[in-house]
């Protein structure tokens, strides 16, 4: 039986749909990320889940209980929030004995409880300061361990790294799946930053449209994306697109760029199917055969290099290679591109759809 | 841009005199008053050399003033408890009914909301006498004329409106999350407001409270118009000093110089407070 | 397409507190044609030098002179400056089409070729369909687009971009990177960024000059950044994963080098690794601050040896974090890499992926293997 089920839930503001029809289980432990851009509902789902807000439709279970009619504080989540919600007039140790307080503990219960979660978030030192004493980085501590204080069955992340510098976010990165095991809770984690999702998730729920377009694990999402709106989702450079058609004269292959690219003999199936041929910048792999290109504009990013590639007929797209590789050509270079299976997917042009080739 | 030169320090400074004794003038005027008798006062051209008295202040709290015309009984310090009583009062009804009030406009979308809080601030848009006639047929034939509870029930109309409308404001500026988070952390509906929402708009509801007692006190024209003298208030008091025999200007003055006593000590106590917290809820971040 | 020359500038601000020196003695040479990032965190100092260079604050102390002439006494209407904002600062009341011409109104170009400037402009930033949109209809990232439009399609002897691509949609953000910096060489233009973002600074600059408390840390091509930071904070401040760091205590033998590092693992070299310089360095320095990059600790046989707190495949590479008797190290790969949390790892460290920098100082001092 799973920990949470959230089943056929719709929420609407009037005329305005913001899901419709969300189904999703998740078990004891797990982490599911929900991820999505901005203006998605991914913050509107935890409220409903903690009952903040109310559901236009559908139900919502917790430990196979449906809890309509069960009011936020009762429910047994925690949650933590994108700009921390800290209490300003309690300090960081009143804010995290709250829900300890809240279900009766005795004092020394509270002491304890305060301590136990304090010192494994590294806030002991902190724990007297006020929320505007706080760096962003203790602040979001504090918030977190607010939400695990009591040790809820769920807890509700919403975007807890969004408002931390770059470095913070990375080292919470490697520390919050220990900590997140060590409660034991279900959780709901909600970004927009697909490396963080990857990062974190057991499974990735891919919200856009008012729908799941995808739940997966963070493999499938990426090797075997359902839609080429996911597609476009994960990956930095995004994934190249490209509008063409499969042909199966001599062998599946599509056209890019007056060039024959063969695809698998297997989307034979689909030939005169008009699609998207997706391909990941990093399964470009410049050689002597493929597609001809000329090397626009060369950009380091990271450990590889970004090069913006144009072939003779205008289509544009994204080269991203090892910065050690051992040559990485220069602005202006002629270069030839093939591209690795592994990275490249079909999609649909009508439906977005990945073909199953 | 950052350096200025002593010249515009200089003007600068000569500037804020000026607003000052254009804004200081008539409270010091009245004051230098309040210390002299008719004659001084009235003699032409006006002398800042006089022999200061008290009589005028012994006469307001004696309740005995002599004139040359003849002694007149005074009921000032009963006009002063009176002010304090409709005030204090007026302000903590309209806490009582309004902050939960302004909590609602603020967080609850409902139908007709805004019609209503529009309607309410409207009642400080209508000229006072507008409203006085309707008013005073009601409390014939509800027979609160003259009485403290009609008053405190028509200064309702002074401060319901400021007090709901500053404390909105602020309810407005507290994040809806921080009260989901103390809610999910596992307390009532009730107690997240008790224990959040007031307390984090105790400088609106200090604020919109001190300067709704401030225009309280200051009314006139509704316990002229509703109250006879015994449960009238200093504003209306004063006019007891324009007597048959002439008008008592000295006794006018030291009655003015105690009445704004109160308020003035209350504004200069909470000044900091007091901007800030009209300030604070104005701007949003 | 000038050369800009700022010498010796000062800024500091005035205040009842007292003074904040904003910027402090900084020389920097910016050529022809050159793209420069000014990189750094808030307050440090980066945005207070663009202001100066643009005009909107006066310089202390100091000059700033572009192809030769002092410009930092000129209004900055005069100073033949392009502009892109952080807050986009569009005309409101002006459609996206007629803000990116607007500053071409007072050049004498032909009516025609002004059109065709805002024409390819709005193509390349991809804003072509929101050219008869206000800026109040269309959203952040494009109106983004539209200020950086507007700046560049000006004739200016200087390009100032101020966090250019903060707001632009993650999907278009590489794209957009190619197109502008090709743009910026094919133009000629010189350019300084301003951002905080070492992505953005790496990818668009040919050289970067890192910032921090108002001083200019080092001013180097990004490979140089990387390869041989000046000290301890650029060294941690470029890069990611950012670098691990350790304290290390030295300890030479004829023919091996060692570092123990906190904790109690020893990672030893042969001295042939070092240059003879770098050797008798070390024999006088018995402390110093040891940096690996996550990209250079590979997992395998090592001698650093720990339990891994956490794998993670993010599509293109994986991090990998290990609890190093207590301490978190990070190692990167650009392989999927799988590893169990809990399980026993060992990691190795080549001497020519070593940065050895001053315990107290932070000053390099050497990588390598050869003297900073």
């Amino acid at each position: 039986m799973s920990q949470l089920a959230i089943k056929s839930l719709t929420k609407s503001y009037g005329a305005f749909k913001v899901f419709d029809g969300l189904n999703l289980q998740a078990d004891a432990g797990e982490i599911v990320v929900i991820f999505g851009g901005s203006g998605t509902g991914k913050t509107i789902l935890l409220r409903l889940i903690a009952g903040v807000e109310e559901p236009t439709g559908g139900a919502i279970e917790i430990g196979g209980h449906d809890v309509s009619d069960i009011a936020p504080e009762h429910r047994g989540v925690g949650m933590a929030f994108q700009n921390f919600a800290l209490f300003p007039h309690m300090n960081a140790s009143e804010n995290i004995a709250t829900p300890l307080r809240a279900a009766g503990a005795d004092e020394s219960k509270v002491k304890a409880g305060v301590a136990k979660v304090a010192k494994l978030l590294k806030i002991d030192h902190v724990l007297n300061h006020a929320p505007r004493e706080l760096s962003n980085g203790q602040k979001q501590r504090t918030a977190l361990a607010r939400a695990l204080a009591a040790e809820p069955q769920i807890l509700l992340l919403d975007d807890p790294l969004r408002n931390v510098d770059a470095k913070l976010r990375f080292e919470m990165r490697l520390e919050l799946p220990r900590l997140l095991r060590q409660s034991g809770a279900t959780v709901l984690y909600v970004t927009q930053d697909y490396k963080e999702a990857m990062a974190l998730a057991d499974r990735i729920a891919v919200l856009a449209n008012g729908t799941f377009v995808q739940t997966a694990s963070p493999e499938d999402i990426y090797m075997r994306p359902a839609t080429l709106g996911v597609a476009r989702l994960f990956g930095d450079p995004a994934i190249n697109t490209a509008d063409t058609m499969i042909e199966t004269e001599g062998g599946a292959h599509v056209v890019l760029g007056g060039t024959r690219v063969p695809v698998a003999e297997s989307y034979r199936g689909f030939a005169g199917r008009e699609v998207i041929l997706g391909v990941r910048p990093e399964a470009v792999e410049l050689g002597s055969a493929g597609v001809e290109a000329e090397v626009i504009a060369v950009t380091p990013l990271n450990e590889r290099t970004v090069l913006l590639l144009q072939n003779p007929n205008g289509w544009e797209f994204l080269a991203s290679l090892p910065s050690s590789a051992a040559s990485i050509p220069e602005a202006g270079t002629k270069v030839r591109a093939s591209f690795a299976a592994a990275g490249t997917h079909i999609f649909d042009r009508q439906t977005g759809e990945r073909l199953h080739g | 841009m950052d350096h200025s030169s002593s010249l515009e320090k200089i003007l600068r400074s000569v500037a804020i005199t000026l607003v000052l004794v254009f804004f200081l003038f008539p409270i010091a005027w009245i004051f230098l008053m309040s210390l002299q008798t008719n004659e001084t006062i009235l003699s032409i051209p006006p002398s800042l050399a006089f022999t200061p008295i008290i009589d005028n202040y012994t006469a307001l709290i004696t309740g005995q003033l002599r004139t040359a015309a003849g002694s007149l009984q005074l009921n000032f310090m009963q006009n002063m408890f009176n002010s304090v009583l409709l005030s204090v009062c007026s302000v903590a009804l309209s806490l009582v009914l309004g902050v939960p009030a302004a909590y609602a406009f603020a967080r609850f979308k409902f139908r007709l909301g805004e019609d209503i809080a529009f309607t309410l601030l409207s009642f400080r848009f209508a000229p006072a006498l507008l409203v006085l006639l309707p008013l005073s047929l009601y409390f014939k034939t509800l027979g609160l004329t003259n009485t403290y509870i009609g008053l405190i029930w028509v200064y309702q109309l002074i401060c319901l409106p400021l007090i709901l409308w500053i404390v909105r404001g602020y309810f407005e500026d507290i994040s809806p999350d921080i009260e989901h988070a103390y809610r999910i952390a596992g307390n009532s509906w009730w107690r997240t407001f008790t224990r959040i929402s007031i307390p984090l708009a105790k400088p609106g509801i200090a604020a919109a409270g001190l300067l709704a007692f401030i225009f309280a006190w200051n009314n006139f024209v509704f316990a002229l118009i509703l109250a006879s003298a015994d449960k009238q208030p200093v504003t209306v008091g004063a006019l007891a000093f324009v007597t048959a025999s002439g008008i008592q200007y000295g006794q006018i003055a030291a009655a003015i110089i105690i009445s704004i006593t109160p308020t003035l000590a209350l504004a200069l106590y909470a000044q900091r407070y007091l901007v800030e917290g009209l300030s604070m809820g104005a701007v949003k971040g | 397409m000038a050369e800009l020359n700022i010498t010796r500038v000062d800024k500091i601000y005035h205040s009842r507190k007292g003074d904040v020196h904003a910027v402090k003695a900084l020389d920097l040479a910016v050529k022809p044609g050159e793209i420069v990032a000014l990189l750094g965190s808030s307050g440090c100092g980066k945005t207070s030098t663009l202001r100066m260079i643009a005009g909107f604050e006066e310089v202390s102390n100091g000059s700033i002179t572009l192809g030769g002439k002092a410009i930092h006494t000129l209004p900055p209407a005069a100073r033949g400056v392009a502009m892109a904002f952080e807050a986009y600062s569009l005309y409101p009341p002006l459609t996206i089409g007629e803000n990116m011409s607007f500053a071409l109104k007072s050049s004498r170009l032909p009516q025609a070729e002004q059109e065709k400037r805002v024409k390819d402009m709005a193509e390349m930033l991809e804003i072509a369909d929101i050219l008869n949109k206000y800026p109040s209809s269309v959203s952040g990232g494009q109106q983004q687009r539209a200020s950086l439009g507007r700046a560049l399609v000006r004739d200016a002897g200087l390009y100032l971009l101020d966090e250019p691509m903060g707001q632009l949609e993650p999907q278009l953000r590489a794209v957009l990177r190619g197109r502008i910096k090709h743009y910026l060489r094919e133009h000629n233009c010189t350019t300084i960024l301003v951002t905080h973002d070492q992505t953005e600074a790496n990818a668009l600059a040919d050289r970067i000059a890192v910032m921090e408390g108002g001083i200019l840390q080092q001013y180097a091509t990004p490979a140089e950044l990387k390869a041989r930071p000046a000290n301890l904070f650029t060294g941690t401040f470029i890069g990611e994963p950012p670098m691990n760091v350790f304290a290390a205590d030295v300890s030479s033998a004829a023919d091996r080098v060692s570092f123990t590092v906190e904790g109690g693992t020893t990672l030893s070299y042969p001295a042939s690794d070092m240059s003879d310089a770098l050797r008798q360095r070390l024999a006088q320095t018995p402390r110093i601050s040891l940096g690996i990059r996550p990209h250079a600790l590979h997992l395998g046989d090592g001698p650093v040896r720990g339990k891994v707190m956490a794998c993670q495949w993010l599509g293109d590479q994986t991090h990998v974090a290990v609890d190093v008797a207590g301490r978190t190290v990070v190692s990167a790969s650009q392989e999927r890499v799988s590893r169990a949390t809990g399980s026993d790892v060992s990691l190795n460290v080549a001497a020519r992926d070593l940065h050895l920098f001053d315990h107290a100082s932070g000053n390099a001092i050497a990588h390598g293997g050869t003297l900073a």
